[in-house]
C-alpha cells in the first residue's frame, strides 16, 4: 500500500491552485510577455527535481515546476481577462521584460 | 553520489499533462454535451479509480504519476458545472445546437464568439520604448 500518490494529488491541486493567485498578480504586475521566464523557470525547476535527494521532495519540486510552466500559457489568457474588466489592472503599465523584442515575436502558448 | 530520482518527472508529467487535458476535454465536453451529469460520473469514477490502483503500486514515481492525473479527473467532475456557468454568464463560447445552452442564449447573456480568442492586448511600458 503506497499512500503518497493520493497525498501528492492533493499537493498538485494545491499548487495549481496557489498558481491561479500568483498569475493573477504577475499578470497585472509584469505584464503577459513574462511568460517565456516563467516557462523556462519551470523548466529550470522540472530539472532540478532529478536531483532531490528523497522521491517525495523530487515529486513536489517536479509539481512546483509543472505549475510555473501551466501558469506561463495562462499569462495570456489573464491579459484578456483584464482587458475585459473582469479583473483588475488593465491600461496599468507593466515591467517591460529582458529580451522583450524578442519575446514580441514568439506566440504566447494558451491550452 | 546518489543515482536521478525520476518521481520529479513523473510529478511534472502527470500535473501539466493532468492540467492540459481537463482544460481541453472540460470545455468540448461543456460545448458539446446535451447532459453533463455522465460525464461528471465518468470523470468522478476514473479519479476514483485511479487513486485506488494508486494504493497497490510499488513504484513511487508510478504512485505519483497515477496520483496526480486521479486528483486533477476529480477537479474536473465540478469544474465541467463551472464551466456550464461561465457559458450562461457570457465568459465562455455557447453552442447555439446545444439545447442546455438555448435559455442563456435566448436571454442574451451568452455568446457565440470566445471572449478570450483574440489576442492579448500590447503591453505599456513603464519608461522609454527599448
Amino acid at each position: 500500500m503506497n499512500p503518497a500518490g493520493p497525498l501528492l494529488g492533493l499537493a498538485a491541486l494545491a499548487i495549481i491552485g496557489l498558481g491561479f493567485v500568483w498569475v493573477i498578480r504577475a499578470e497585472r504586475r509584469l505584464g503577459w510577455a513574462w511568460w517565456p521566464w516563467f516557462m523556462a523557470a519551470g523548466i529550470v525547476v522540472i530539472v532540478i527535481s532529478i536531483f532531490m535527494p528523497r522521491p517525495w521532495l523530487s515529486a513536489l519540486v517536479g509539481i512546483l515546476g509543472a505549475s510555473l510552466v501551466w501558469g506561463a500559457t495562462e499569462f495570456r489568457g489573464q491579459a484578456s481577462r483584464a482587458a475585459l474588466g473582469w479583473y483588475p489592472g488593465a491600461g496599468e503599465t507593466k515591467r517591460r521584460p529582458p529580451l522583450e523584442r524578442l519575446i514580441r515575436k514568439l506566440k504566447a502558448p494558451g491550452l | 553520489m546518489q543515482g536521478p530520482e525520476f518521481a520529479g518527472l513523473a510529478a511534472a508529467a502527470a500535473t501539466f499533462g493532468g492540467v492540459w487535458f481537463g482544460h481541453v476535454a472540460v470545455r468540448r465536453i461543456e460545448f458539446a454535451a446535451a447532459r453533463l451529469g455522465p460525464f461528471m460520473l465518468a470523470f468522478l469514477l476514473a479519479g476514483l479509480a485511479l487513486e485506488a490502483a494508486v494504493l497497490l503500486s510499488a513504484s513511487f514515481a508510478l504512485s505519483a504519476f497515477l496520483g496526480i492525473l486521479g486528483a486533477t479527473f476529480l477537479f474536473d467532475a465540478p469544474e465541467l458545472k463551472r464551466q456550464e456557468k461561465r457559458v450562461n454568464a457570457g465568459r465562455a463560447r455557447a453552442n447555439p445546437r446545444n439545447p442546455r445552452h438555448h435559455l442563456a442564449l435566448a436571454s442574451g447573456r451568452a455568446v457565440l464568439e470566445d471572449p478570450l480568442g483574440g489576442e492579448p492586448p500590447v503591453p505599456v511600458y513603464a519608461g522609454r520604448s527599448k
